[in-house]
């Protein structure tokens, strides 16, 4: 076999485990039941009703609402969130999981599309819609103290995780495309500090003037963006940096809220969702405190 | 929690069996995610739920101009409206403004009797809206960062004109 296939099998089999690799049971439910309820929580606590006031003058549907010419009634807004509430109610609960899940999720993805039919393009609800889509087929018929790593069970997860990667990927690739490496080290950041988020207002004035006065903390801030979604992609290839990488996103996200106050915080929950393995975590800490327990009861006894 | 801890499977078990296939469907449904994920990704455009991600990518600098509205008051005096003292409803509305430029009298008409509306019930004493450009810079003084700004007034409505 020659150098070059050689690679080739091996990227395709990297490639293969990226997307159809085995995953346990458990996590797969886990991962299902907390995707589930992260959308109920968005369709619940959504100011969305309020948008029923919009005048007709101020809508530009998107895309996939283009057949409205007008907000829906405060009356349709509620009855989305009541279903979509009570669909992803019952997935949390395992009742019929594959459709209340995809109620929900059709539910969230019109209320999404809805607050977003005003012009600018929203982002909030995307990675969490894109990166739950794989689980409106994800196996439902699960045992979940099957303890072998399933490809059944791992592909949703799997595809998740690629899913999100991508995304961060390409809003680093944009960056990169649009204004070149001085989006990182340039003056940017110390820019977007001091102007502030075209809507609504920084979750921390103080932090927000303080970055963009100290042009070191500003530089070092777009640094780690742009790397951090450039380098995202590697989580799909060394599951070893997963937790560095979530933790990452945790990290942007909320600095992001204090920065510009931009609600992110669905992004900041569904990528360690995702990306960690609780509850193989679980697992271990409970081993370990049992051990813990194990070794401080054996000298008491001994003496 | 280390990061070993969150990579290993809850327990090692034996091999998959032979049935362990990944359905059709869902290879189908994969492929349309990803398919409908890396076009708009790559290429840079947006259809929502399309989109290509393009979150905060155009570098910012000192200087920055926004569409704005300006109530006039019977004195004459001219006072931004913050997008953020309106309903819900109406906070998005520079980007309908900033598609103002290549529309119609109509058009322009339109959203300013729209937001009108609410301007005049945020500031009751409200003789006239103005739609302007804000042409704003930021400048150090003395250490302190502070924003000049120029409104460039594009339309303008008066509460005579609603359900004219």
């Amino acid at each position: 076999m020659s150098r070059a296939t050689r690679w080739a099998v091996r990227a395709r089999r990297a490639f293969d485990d990226a997307l159809w690799g085995p995953e346990t049971a458990a996590r797969l439910v886990f991962v299902h039941t907390a995707l589930s309820a992260l959308i109920g929580v968005r369709i619940v606590a959504g100011s969305y009703r309020q948008l029923a006031e919009t005048p007709p003058a101020l809508v530009d549907p998107v895309p996939i609402l283009g057949f409205l010419d007008r907000m829906p009634s405060a009356e349709v807004f509620v009855a989305l969130q009541v279903v979509g509430g009570l669909a992803a109610l019952a997935a949390v609960l395992r009742r019929h999981p594959r459709l209340a899940f995809a109620v929900a999720w059709v539910c969230y993805l019109v209320l999404a599309g809805l607050r977003g039919s005003r012009g600018k393009v929203l982002h909030n609800d995307l990675l969490l819609l894109w990166a739950s889509a794989p689980f409106l087929l994800a196996p439902v018929d699960v045992d979940r103290r099957d303890p072998v790593p399933r490809r059944r069970y791992g592909w949703p997860i799997r595809v998740g995780i690629v899913v999100t990667a991508l995304i961060y990927f390409f809003a680093g690739y944009h960056k990169l495309r649009r204004s070149g490496p001085s989006w990182a080290y340039g003056d940017n950041m110390r820019y977007i500090a001091l102007w502030g988020p075209a809507i609504g207002s920084s979750g921390w004035e103080g932090i927000a003037r303080w970055t963009g006065e100290h042009i070191w903390v500003a530089r070092a801030s777009g640094v780690f963006i742009l790397g951090l979604e450039l380098a995202y992609p590697v989580v799909v290839f060394v599951p070893k940096t997963r937790l560095w990488f979530a933790a990452g996103a945790v990290f942007l996200h909320v600095s992001t809220w204090f920065l510009l106050g931009l609600d992110y915080w669905a992004w900041a929950v569904t990528v360690p969702l995702l990306l960690v393995d609780w509850p193989a975590a679980l697992a271990r800490f409970r081993e370990r405190r049992a051990g813990r327990a194990g070794a401080e009861a054996r000298p008491a006894t001994a003496g | 929690m280390t990061v070993d801890d969150v990579d290993a499977p809850a327990e090692p078990g034996p091999a998959p069996t032979g049935d362990d296939e990944v359905p059709r469907r869902a290879r189908v449904l994969v492929a349309v995610v990803l398919v409908l994920l890396l076009v708009p990704g790559v290429v840079g455009f947006d259809l929502w739920p399309l989109t290509g991600w393009r979150l905060f990518s155009l570098s910012r600098d000192a200087d920055q101009t926004r569409w704005v509205l300006l109530a006039v008051d019977a004195e004459g005096d001219r006072d931004v409206v913050s997008l953020e003292e309106l309903p819900l409803g109406y906070r998005h509305a520079e980007w309908p403004m900033s598609e103002l430029p290549g529309a119609g009298r109509a058009r322009r008409d339109e959203v300013c009797q729209a937001l009108l509306g609410a301007v005049v019930d945020a500031r009751p004493g409200t003789t006239e809206l103005v739609i302007a450009r804000d042409h704003a810079r930021l400048v150090e003084v003395d250490g302190e960062w502070v924003t000049k700004h120029d409104h460039e007034p594009f339309h303008s409505c008066e509460p005579a004109e609603v359900g004219r």
